[in-house]
């Protein structure tokens, strides 16, 4: 019944969600990025954090860094609320859904930054939430511009070839998504590395990375 | 409405946004870049409604939902990263705030009540906020709650009215009004009790 209208991005098809008149779909291309999303929620949800050591220089002194639960808790609830977004996006079927699902990783890559304690990370957490906030310009104003141009947001009909979508449109929804996933990736990483909690950053970046490759096979397509 | 208007909108919430990100690019001040940038989203919204026209609303409600969200992110972050702190002192007090709650209170609940559903319910619920911000409460927050979540449910109720005796489609449309106020009457009062004891109210 349904049938990719332009296989040689993705690959043909493999398996077809349908509600109503949204269709999530897997093709080779997002099934491989939903499989590594799901390794990765996996990975958090049954890692433990690892517990930094600090050594004191001229001696043999070094202590660990304790973990306070209530961080821990706070933290791996928005990693896997991170990563629930991440698979969302990867599958979806729907320029609209996905612009959710972009900005809802965006949140909650805020509040994995920002449950730290520690005055550099917090600085860097708040440059990433401003270009957030900034990013969800172009995000939802590339949706739109896709909106008025085509009178669709159904991914099974931008991708056909008699609908054509504006240049402008795809460069928003790039830099939306750039500004929404990817910010961490270069605002705040080097503060966040000196940061405890290996599993949960590591979201971060798992989802910028699959963001980024999803928007790009998107945009390709359209 | 002409396609002249839109443009003329477009335009001026275009020069709009432009002045808003140089100020944001010149502005130093933390405090003040947040909201330059919730100044600048704003606008934004504005651009989407003019674009998108009739399907815009899709589009407006995410982004203002996810830029309150965002915003509140950021807010917090600001908080714990400057160390602020509720300031001690005596509450904000004016003589209107102990005289006119009950009266005000009663009128706009009771012309809720005529409304029903969800309007009724947001103008209900305007008036037990205000009662609420102004006279304090004694909190009987599960009391509220659970009104809350049996209106919820008298108004599933209602939608199987609709959808298996349809006959009884009156009956239906009474149970969903009057749970839908009860509803967002109870939702919303809990802002009310929110800053309550607060330094500002």
């Amino acid at each position: 019944m349904f049938n990719l209208p332009n296989p040689q991005i993705g690959g043909p098809e493999l398996f077809v969600l349908e509600f109503g008149d949204i269709v999530a779909y897997f093709s080779p291309y997002t099934t491989v990025l939903f499989a590594f999303a799901l390794l990765f929620t996996i990975f958090v949800i049954v890692s433990r954090p690892e517990r930094q050591v600090d050594i004191a220089f001229g001696g043999d002194a070094y202590y660990t860094k304790e973990v306070e639960p209530g961080l821990l808790r706070f933290q791996r609830f928005m990693a896997i609320a991170c990563g629930l977004a991440t698979l969302g996006a990867m599958v979806t079927g729907d320029v609209f859904n996905f612009t959710l699902f972009a900005s809802l990783v965006g949140i909650t890559n805020i509040g994995i930054v920002a449950a730290y304690r520690n005055r550099h990370v917090l600085n860097a957490a708040f440059q990433y939430g401003i270009v957030a906030m900034l990013a969800t310009i172009p995000l939802f104003g590339g949706a739109a511009i896709v909106v008025a141009s085509t009178g669709t947001l159904s991914m099974w009909e931008l991708f056909t070839t008699a609908v054509t979508v504006p240049l402008i449109a795809k460069a928003f929804l790039v830099l939306g998504v750039m500004g929404e996933g990817m910010a961490p990736f270069y605002i705040a990483k080097a503060e966040i590395t000196r940061a405890q909690g290996a599993p949960f950053i590591l979201m971060v970046h798992v989802s910028s990375l699959l963001l980024f490759l999803r928007v790009m096979e998107i945009v390709i397509s359209m | 409405m002409d396609a002249v208007t839109y443009s003329i909108g477009l335009a001026v919430a275009v020069i709009g946004l432009i002045i808003g990100f140089a100020a944001i690019v010149r502005e130093k001040d933390d405090l003040h870049r947040v909201l330059l940038t919730d100044l600048a989203e704003v606008l934004g919204l504005v651009v989407i409604a003019l674009i998108a026209t009739d399907l815009a609303e899709a589009l407006i409600l995410p982004g203002l939902v996810v830029g309150i969200s965002e915003l509140m992110a950021v807010s917090e972050v600001y908080i714990a990263k400057e160390g602020l702190k509720a300031p001690e002192g005596p509450a904000f007090r004016l003589e209107v705030m102990d005289s006119a709650p009950g009266i005000l209170a009663l009128i706009l609940v009771a012309y809720g009540i005529v409304l029903s559903g969800f309007t009724g319910g947001a103008v209900a619920a305007v008036g037990v906020v205000f009662y609420f911000m102004c006279r304090g409460h004694a909190e009987q927050f599960e009391l509220i709650e659970t009104a809350s979540g049996y209106a919820w449910a008298i108004w599933i109720a209602a939608f199987f009215v609709f959808m298996f005796l349809p006959q009884y489609w009156f009956f239906g449309v009474m149970m969903a009004g009057g749970a839908i106020l009860l509803k967002v009457m109870a939702k919303m009062s809990l802002v009310g009790t929110m800053r309550r004891g607060g330094p500002d109210v």
